[in-house]
């Protein structure tokens, strides 16, 4: 940047002093901001993790330097507080939801994306303005329908409500996906006398396999921190964890150290799906357009 | 003829659970917003009583102020995750080994639990024991005695503050890919003819970003109006009723005083202000689509 500015002598001369205190004044600031970038992403989360090691005495302490211990994760696993249910109640919601929402969307996104009908603009709108609904609106009629039909606290009710937001989701950004193909590949295909649906298994689905796989992971980040739901449909049985950070907040207070130890159990699956995904983390949002 | 069969296929599962899901309850929670059913005196809805649940509402002090909180919570929320995306992004967007990993980092926030986000946040800002209430105490010793979450204001403000926390980072990333794709060449021609940073942001990174920026806005705007899981964590609507957001008067009416009936007019007020966000939103994405 310096050496070609100052190739040209003309900028040089109209902006002599401004330019090298502008200078001084811009590197001041992109240092800060970066400081402060840092500390914004990083704090919530390394403290968090520390934290998780800490015995409850250095946890209600602002010490950095500890003695690290894993009793915090025997206790959150140990009754009264039993984790273990709740580790595999949200396993269990959110893969069946991932099975569930992946192969809806998919095939619908194909049709969206490659079929011309008569009311195709029109349900397009539908699935995306029903992301629009709040979840709250959604879980009203649903709680007393659960309670008529025995659904109340149970998995399976959870996995239904969990529908209503990443079917239209997915659905959005898989088409997405599918839309960005060129359709060359596919007329190919067609010449060489391949069926409808053959084209959809073997020519279409292997190409877009990365956008259903972003697809798949986001499903699974969303039924994964879902919360509202979870809080109001279940008591016992099914809850996830989630609502299992609720039960930390005993009498005398949150027991911060079981906390920690319990969000580091929440966020590391995510942490490693998103990063594993995280070449279209920002496209896969961008078209799956609204929660 | 066999396309229009493989159409009916094709969408018929997803059509199906689509209405299921979000068609049967939006429909029957608008049929119980006109009717009396308070679910600890009956198990069936009661009576139709027209608009009443509706004008209740305008009566309602709690309601009321669930709409301002959430005006003010939502405005806070757009307005600093917008500049502080702005802001990461620029420090970011140089291509730099150090720029590279903590660009890997930024989606970690978005993707974390805004549940868990809650209570992270609600550790930091302990007056006690709190990382973040020491850190601000060292840099500005005046706010020394402020107890965050005991101060209407305060707490509004880090409620938005735990949300802007993961869409931040979110919408630099949105704006690097933007930034990314600018031709270089008006920079280039912007730097020849001698234009200052500022002015080259001002007069031309800005009105670049603009389409995006709006669409961003949009997204976020809808996204803070259902902000609730935070509320629940972080603050608990208090301290009062300091952040009581609509979402989460909603929820109080309807499942800590099983008012079922009030509980759905309330939600499709929700409803209808989302309902203009929405149509903005959907409105902005065809256009881009076409």
């Amino acid at each position: 940047m310096a050496s070609s500015l100052s190739s040209n002598s003309k900028a040089r001369r109209e902006y002599p002093l401004n330019f090298s205190w502008g200078k001084i004044g811009w590197q001041l600031a992109r240092i800060i901001g970066l400081l402060f970038t840092i500390v914004f992403i990083f704090l919530p989360v390394v403290w968090l993790a520390l934290t998780a090691f800490k015995l409850p005495i250095d946890a209600y302490s602002t010490k950095v330097f500890f003695e690290p211990t894993l009793k915090n994760f025997q206790t959150i696993f140990l009754p009264p507080r039993s984790f273990g249910p709740m580790v595999l109640n949200s396993m269990v919601v959110s893969t069946v939801t991932v099975a569930i929402t992946i192969p809806l969307a998919t095939l619908a996104a194909y049709a969206f994306s490659r079929y011309q009908f008569k009311s195709k603009n029109v349900l397009l709108v539908w699935v995306l303005s029903t992301q629009f609904i709040p979840p709250v609106v959604v879980v009203l009629p649903f709680f007393t329908l659960f309670r008529d039909i025995n659904l109340l606290d149970t998995r399976t009710g959870l996995v239904i409500l969990n529908l209503s937001f990443t079917l239209p989701f997915a659905v959005w950004m898989i088409k997405g996906f599918i839309d960005a193909l060129p359709p060359q590949i596919e007329e190919a295909a067609i010449v060489d006398g391949c069926h409808q649906l053959q084209l959809l298994y073997y020519v279409t689905l292997p190409l877009v396999m990365p956008g259903i796989i972003t697809s798949a992971v986001f499903t699974f980040i969303q039924s994964w921190n879902e919360f509202l739901f979870a809080l109001i449909l279940t008591r016992r049985e099914a809850t996830t964890l989630t609502i299992g950070l609720m039960s930390l907040n005993a009498e005398r207070g949150i027991l911060w150290e079981q906390m920690a130890a319990a969000g580091l159990i929440v966020m590391i699956p995510i942490f490693m799906l998103s990063f594993s995904i995280r070449r279209y983390f920002v496209e896969g949002i961008t078209m799956g357009a609204v929660k | 003829m066999r396309e229009r069969h493989a159409t009916y296929y094709l969408l018929g599962p997803a059509i199906v659970a689509l209405t299921l899901t979000t068609l049967y309850p939006f429909v029957y929670a608008f049929l119980l917003s006109f009717r009396d059913w308070r679910l600890s005196k009956s198990p069936t809805p009661g009576a139709f009583v027209g608009l009443e649940n509706y004008v209740r509402a305008f009566d309602d002090p709690n309601f009321i102020n669930s709409v301002v909180v959430t005006i003010n919570y939502t405005i806070i929320s757009v307005a600093l995750s917008m500049i502080i995306g702005l802001v990461i992004a620029l420090v970011l967007q140089k291509p730099s080994r150090l720029n590279t990993f903590l660009k890997a980092f930024l989606i970690f926030p978005f993707a974390m639990a805004p549940a868990l986000k809650g209570f992270t946040w609600r550790f930091m800002l302990n007056p006690h024991f709190g990382i973040l209430d020491e850190l601000i105490d060292f840099v500005f010793p005046p706010l020394q005695d402020v107890v965050w979450l005991g101060e209407p204001g305060w707490a509004l403000f880090w409620l938005a503050i735990t949300e802007v926390w993961g869409w931040a980072p979110y919408i630099a990333l949105v704006f690097i890919g933007a930034l990314d794709s600018m031709p270089g060449d008006i920079f280039d021609a912007a730097k020849v003819d001698g234009a200052s940073t500022v002015k080259t942001f001002y007069y031309i990174t800005l009105p670049m970003l603009m389409p995006i920026i709006v669409m961003v806005t949009l997204l976020k705007t809808i996204f803070s109006v259902k902000q609730f899981d935070a509320v629940v964590t972080l603050t608990g609507g208090g301290p009062g009723r300091a952040t009581e957001t609509m979402n989460y008067y909603v929820y109080q009416t309807g499942f800590k005083f099983f008012d079922m009936g009030y509980a759905s007019a309330l939600a499709y007020l929700l409803v209808t202000a989302m309902f203009i966000f929405a149509f903005l939103y959907v409105r902005t994405i065809i256009r881009e689509g076409q």
